[in-house]
């Protein structure tokens, strides 16, 4: 008899839980889109014969059923803590640091000699046309080694700096890599974003001007404002554990004097920080709109000089530090941008030259670096 | 569809464990066999009809069987049998690897067919040639329903990764069965089982081996290569019996009785042993109708050793087509014919911990040639092993042993008997407290996987797109 009730529990017990959940599936209502993977989940495929017979319907079918299941996020969260609990301090590409630092995982192996080569190359050839200046940053897991799982594997971005160094010659190098080194103790990246935080870029800033041979603006940490107490970045989405947000801040001082800021030759704004974007999950966007092909921004420093920036997002929170130097700066994003760059730049600069400026991660630059 | 997804537990399960249990007696074939037909026909629209056709040659000729019994016709019969099920099973497997040997071979070039291979046609072709042969000796009877003979060989628990039920095993159950609380209970729970060592254990562990072998064999450590070895060690057993319990506790659930697939191979003593305990249904299928038609043991020793080879080059060519399963397989063959000859003599002399040893260094060796597709890169990953690559131990081997350290502490107490034996004591022990552990432990400890096992299926397609990645 107890033998009976014991069963009888049993079963209710992992019955119960697959009808329950099979019963919660079908009252759920679809989401178009879903708020921690950002993107736009499957939705129902439409039957036909063809489509069965012709082998996606029910590949697609199957999908569109993973996606929408009840409590989608939830379940992917309950994954993620066994892992944790499974002692694993890598989930989704990213290390599960120290002090509660998500660090992007970058796996030597994925950034060979002959890429690094190729990379240089056409940097070279930039250089040498416009006499630029070459900023690359290391990325978190390079410069906050005591914050990384014991042992992670991590491509070793001193390499492709010497090489470059190399190359260009130091002179046109600034040496972000030594600067952010000496202050790795400090908050210079974030901790639930691939980003440096706008600290970080002030000691970057403070090594171009070293570089340039010019005095720095006193920004000072002191001058830092804080805008967002509960920025939760792209590593954070990655890993979707429980976290808690983290400040974005900023120079005031960057915007002391007004200025005209053009995005893609349309859009202007007074401003090169965009407030609205505070409210939205891609917080990080608060620094120059977001990505666009390309900006201008007019000072009200009427030096006459002129800066050209080439770069990935980590110049975002960067270049406005560099406004009371120019009179023009403009900013260049390869990415959205198609046509032949030397002619387009030649277009942009004025009689007396400009200065060029290439800004990237040391990531970023091996694999997005790319121009015709 | 396989068991491990959203489809099949929150979709197929529910819905058809539902009519089937609704459905009075009789019905419940007709529910099963268009079930698993379905559940077939979900990934193989095309490749159902060659399953039915195999369903119906079978049956005909297991009629045909009964009607000339006795007379010479009967052998005529079998084999006509026997080559059908086997012409299947090797044009859909083996006919481009065939293709490619000639054209090796010869130096001409064949086109290659390039048929997706049926799912579980390796399984079901096994399972309806034990059918006609056990007809033919008389060992079973024939089967004049169809839809009866039809839900053996489609029944949807087995059909994709075995066990390999033999006909005879489940005759009585195929027209009368029952099912009582007391089997789904068990059956759900040997599932839940199952389905923690698929998604828990063996994916888990296949994440390290698929990190291990994506890496350079000529740079990797030793240890990252020994690493890699037992983690896919570890993964091919949790899949494989994952899906076993998984198939098994179905079963139970409809009313049958499967045999046992694995037992605990990893503390085999000896090769010998190791054959007894892994994917047992394809080992005894082999050896009652293959090993002791050939004559066994019963014909001298060299008769024996030679019976062995056949036998396990076979087992190896069936696992895949392709040389390295067949040099798997002759692997094995070198190690029993060895033990025949002396090394078992040797071994039982010896502590029993040395034969496990010598027995998981073979199995693991054994990986490494089923892995690697190319007998080079087999030969590579062998001499990293070995230490070949002049590194023991580097910091990618630490980190990765840290990250999987508890994994693998699990994974090495789930492939020994311990577990079962400490519910057991519980179980039996006289103390209250320990007989309530036990009646906690035996439903919480299932419920609690299968819904960690969710999360693992459900993250498996978690896909965050990152915008602003730059």
């Amino acid at each position: 008899m107890g033998e009976k009730r014991n069963a009888l529990v049993t079963v209710s017990l992992i019955l119960g839980i697959i009808l329950m959940l099979t019963i919660g599936d079908f009252i759920s209502e679809d989401r178009l889109f879903s708020e921690t993977e950002n993107r736009i989940l499957a939705s129902k495929p439409a039957f036909s014969a063809e489509a069965l017979f012709g082998g996606d319907y029910t590949e697609k079918f199957e999908t569109y059923v993973t996606d929408q299941f009840v409590s989608r996020d939830k379940w992917i969260r309950i994954k993620t803590y066994t892992d944790v609990i499974l002692q694993k301090q890598e989930i989704n590409g990213v290390y599960l640091g120290a002090d509660g630092y998500l660090l992007e995982q970058h796996l030597p192996k994925n950034y060979t000699v002959a890429q690094e080569t190729k990379k240089i190359d056409l940097l070279e050839v930039l250089v040498e046309r416009w006499n630029a200046m070459v900023m690359l940053v290391p990325t978190a897991d390079n410069i906050l080694t005591d914050k990384m799982p014991a042992y992670a594997p991590y491509y070793d971005e001193t390499r492709l700096l010497s090489q470059v160094e190399e190359r260009i010659g130091e002179e046109r190098c600034v040496d972000v890599y030594t600067m952010l080194e000496e202050h790795a103790g400090e908050e210079i990246y974030y901790r639930t974003d691939h980003h440096w935080t706008s600290l970080g870029a002030y000691y970057g800033y403070l090594a171009w001007a070293e570089a340039m041979g010019i005095p720095a603006e006193g920004y000072g940490k002191e001058g830092l404002e804080t805008v967002t107490k509960d920025f939760l970045g792209t590593l954070h989405s990655k890993v979707n554990l429980e976290m808690q947000g983290e400040p974005i801040q900023y120079f005031p001082a960057t915007v002391s004097r007004p200025m005209t800021v053009t995005y893609d030759l349309r859009n202007t704004s007074d401003s090169c920080y965009e407030k609205s974007h505070l409210d939205t999950k891609n917080k990080y966007a608060f620094f120059l709109d977001d990505n666009h092909a390309f900006v201008e921004i007019d000072t009200e420093y009427h030096n006459g000089k002129v800066l050209f920036v080439i770069k990935d997002s980590y110049a975002n929170c960067f270049v406005p530090l560099l406004i009371p130097h120019y009179e023009k700066i403009y900013v260049m994003d390869l990415r959205y941008f198609n046509g032949k760059l030397f002619e387009f730049m030649e277009k942009y600069e004025p009689e007396e030259g400009m200065d060029v400026l290439v800004l990237y991660n040391c990531i970023h630059f091996l694999e997005e670096f790319v121009y015709l | 569809m396989v068991f491990s997804s959203v489809l099949f537990l929150f979709r197929f399960f529910p819905l058809f464990f539902l009519l089937y249990y609704l459905f009075p007696g009789r019905m419940k074939n007709v529910i099963l066999f268009l079930g698993s037909l379905f559940f077939y026909a979900w990934g193989e629209p095309v490749y159902v009809l060659l399953m039915l056709f195999s369903t119906i040659v079978d049956y005909t000729h297991g009629r045909l069987l009964e009607r000339f019994r006795g007379r010479k016709a009967a052998k005529g019969i079998l084999l006509s049998s026997v080559v059908i099920n086997l012409f299947v099973l090797c044009f859909f497997k083996y006919a481009d690897f065939l293709v490619e040997t000639v054209n090796v071979l010869t130096g001409s070039s064949l086109p290659l067919l390039h048929l997706p291979l049926p799912i579980g046609i390796s399984f079901y072709t096994f399972q309806t040639m034990s059918y006609t042969i056990d007809v033919y000796r008389g060992e079973a009877k024939v089967q004049r329903n169809l839809l009866d003979f039809g839900v053996y060989v489609t029944m949807f628990p087995q059909l994709i990764a075995g066990p390999i039920v033999k006909y005879r095993d489940v005759e009585r159950r195929l027209h009368q069965r029952n099912v009582d609380l007391l089997s789904i209970s068990a059956g759900l729970k040997r599932f839940c089982i199952g389905m923690a060592k698929k998604v828990l254990l063996a994916n888990q562990m296949g994440e390290l081996w698929v990190l291990v072998s994506g890496m350079n064999s000529r740079e990797v450590s030793a240890t990252t290569a020994w690493l890699g070895i037992f983690a896919y060690a570890f993964q091919i057993y949790f899949d494989f019996s994952g899906y076993s319990d998984m198939a098994i506790g179905m079963g139970e659930m409809l009313g049958f009785s499967f045999p046992e697939n694995f037992n605990y191979p990893y503390i085999s003593a000896s090769v010998t042993e190791f054959w007894r305990r892994w994917h047992i249904s394809l080992g005894s299928w082999f050896r009652e109708y293959v090993y002791i038609p050939l004559g066994g043991n019963r014909k001298g020793l060299l008769r024996q050793l030679l019976n062995i080879l056949i036998v396990w080059m076979l087992t190896g060519i069936w696992h895949g087509a392709g040389w390295n399963f067949l040099l798997w397989g002759l692997w094995f063959a070198l190690a029993l014919m060895l033990e025949k000859l002396f090394l078992g003599k040797l071994l039982s002399w010896l502590p029993k911990v040395v034969g496990i040893f010598y027995t998981i260094l073979v199995v693991l060796i054994g990986w490494v040639l089923f892995a690697m597709e190319s007998l080079a890169g087999g030969w590579e990953y062998l001499s990293a092993m070995a230490g070949m690559t002049g590194s023991i131990l580097d910091r990618e081997a630490l980190y990765l042993g840290r990250q999987y350290m508890v994994l693998f502490l699990i994974s090495l107490a789930a492939s020994t008997p311990f577990p079962h034996m400490l519910a057991g004591a519980l179980e039996k022990s006289r103390t209250g407290m320990g007989i309530a552990l036990y009646r906690f432990g035996e439903k919480l400890i299932p419920a609690a996987l299968l819904l960690v096992s969710i999360a693992g299926i459900v993250e498996a397609s978690y896909n965050p797109f990152l915008y602003f990645r730059f």
